[in-house]
């Protein structure tokens, strides 16, 4: 099982709901299972530069790297200090 | 009826609500928070809200409601094919196509794109002739990048349309968007110091076709306003004839009156603020021959910048003028520009006003 948790502009995007269970072998996978893949991913497919991701509190930096059993994945946003 | 003014700013979008005396106004807002709103506007087919939307983190899209903005839908998946070797920048100016086709919608934007829907805005398709557009090699990107940041159907026609892209021109299709010719004949680039009179390359800030003669476009450019009285296919430039400066913005029509069109000029591209250190608008009445100043009601102490997309009216008469500040204020005249009054201040950065109809 897999939980991904979205910040909330996100969560208003998917229809309120900020908190998706569901099973995924790769963080890739996951992310393109909630219903915001669009905001998280261009359309080449590329996570948005923008997009940080974390898996277990660590920063991913491989998307396709296996999940092993269990995991919580976190989408957080750039932080953006000094934008009006 | 009542009269609404839907102002997209940096932080979502306000609605003003009033009646047709266009005096005493509500403000509703914001909706769509966290979004920039390039641009919104209620199509008068259906009564739907369609919103040009942005996000510094997770990019352009658009938004649409059913139910006067109680709740938004996104539309998904709007994107560049992988052999245009683009992506989508930003979402600019969403229009209503044209009356005999209701869920035909066109959205347009960076880098110099365009999608049309077929479905009310539930999916948007790249218009793959702009992509593919012969002269595109010789379109330079303006300080707001390279966007289409005006769309006007022909309501006489519904194969002819018109779009501008700064710094592009203007460029029109008689066949529904399948093809797309220069028209800029007249029109200076005068940042091009080898050729001020390039096919294309004109840096258009906005393009309006007159509603009841749709052979009449105005424009507001870099390099001047200028008017057009056969469908773009050449241009006069207005000048020189009581407007302090050739440079600005937004552009607004009356739509009773095909020789009436307002700007609101800014010193110049180095600074750009309006002039005189006043709020002014300048409204013409014999088709771009002679300006005059409008300022009553007007602050006469105000260093003031109005977007591409500030400037709007409506369908009543008198024409309401409406116009949105960067400061946040959005002034109102609903007299044809005789007497303005501000409706709302202390907004966030305007990017937009459009009026609709509202009941």
């Amino acid at each position: 099982m897999v939980v991904v948790l979205l910040p909330s502009l996100l969560a208003r995007e998917a229809g309120g709901e900020g908190r998706f269970e569901l099973e995924a072998a790769t963080v890739r996978e996951a992310l393109r299972g909630v219903p915001v893949r669009d905001l998280l991913f261009d359309e080449r497919g590329e996570l948005r530069s923008l997009v940080n991701v974390y898996l277990d509190k660590t920063q991913v930096d491989d998307l396709d790297a296996a999940i092993a059993g269990d995991a919580e994945i976190r989408v957080v946003a750039a932080i953006a200090g000094g934008r009006g | 009826m009542g009269v609404a003014v839907l102002v997209g700013t940096r932080k979502g979008l306000f609605v003003l609500t009033g009646d047709e005396t266009r005096r005493e106004w509500s403000v509703e807002g914001p909706h769509l928070t966290g979004w920039d709103v390039f641009h919104a506007m209620r199509d008068p087919r259906d009564g739907t809200l369609h919103a040009a939307t942005n996000n510094w983190v997770y990019g352009a899209t658009a938004h649409r409601s059913r139910d006067l903005g109680k709740t938004w839908e996104r539309a998904e998946g709007i994107g560049l094919p992988e052999e245009s070797e683009l992506t989508w920048e930003k979402s600019w100016h969403v229009e209503p196509g044209h009356a005999d086709e209701p869920e035909t919608l066109w959205l347009g934007g960076t880098p110099g794109a365009l999608f049309r829907s077929r479905d009310g805005g539930s999916t948007w398709e790249p218009v793959q002739s702009l992509l593919e557009h012969p002269t595109r090699e010789k379109w330079n990107p303006g300080a707001g990048g390279l966007c289409c940041h005006s769309i006007q159907m022909d309501p006489s026609d519904p194969q002819r349309l018109y779009i501008a892209i700064s710094a592009a021109g203007t460029f029109r299709s008689d066949d529904g968007g399948e093809s797309w010719t220069p028209k800029n004949s007249g029109v200076a680039a005068d940042f091009f110091p080898d050729n001020a009179f390039p096919e294309v390359g004109q840096c258009v800030h906005k393009l309006l076709v007159h509603p009841a003669r749709p052979e009449r476009l105005w424009q507001q450019n870099h390099c001047g306003v200028y008017r057009s009285d056969n469908r773009g296919d050449t241009w006069e430039r207005l000048e020189d004839n009581g407007l302090p400066s050739g440079f600005g913005f937004p552009l607004a029509l009356d739509p009773a009156d095909p020789d009436a069109a307002y700007v609101v000029p800014e010193e110049g591209a180095e600074n750009r603020v309006t002039p005189n250190g006043r709020l002014g608008v300048y409204r013409t009445r014999d088709g771009g021959a002679s300006w005059e100043l409008l300022e009553d009601g007007l602050p006469q102490q105000a260093w003031q910048s109005v977007m591409r997309e500030g400037m709007s009216f409506d369908r009543l008469d008198p024409v309401g003028i409406y116009l949105g500040t960067q400061s946040g204020s959005v002034w109102v005249s609903p007299d044809s520009g005789g007497e303005w009054l501000e409706a709302v201040r202390y907004l966030p950065t305007i990017l937009s006003v459009e009026a609709a109809e509202w009941s």
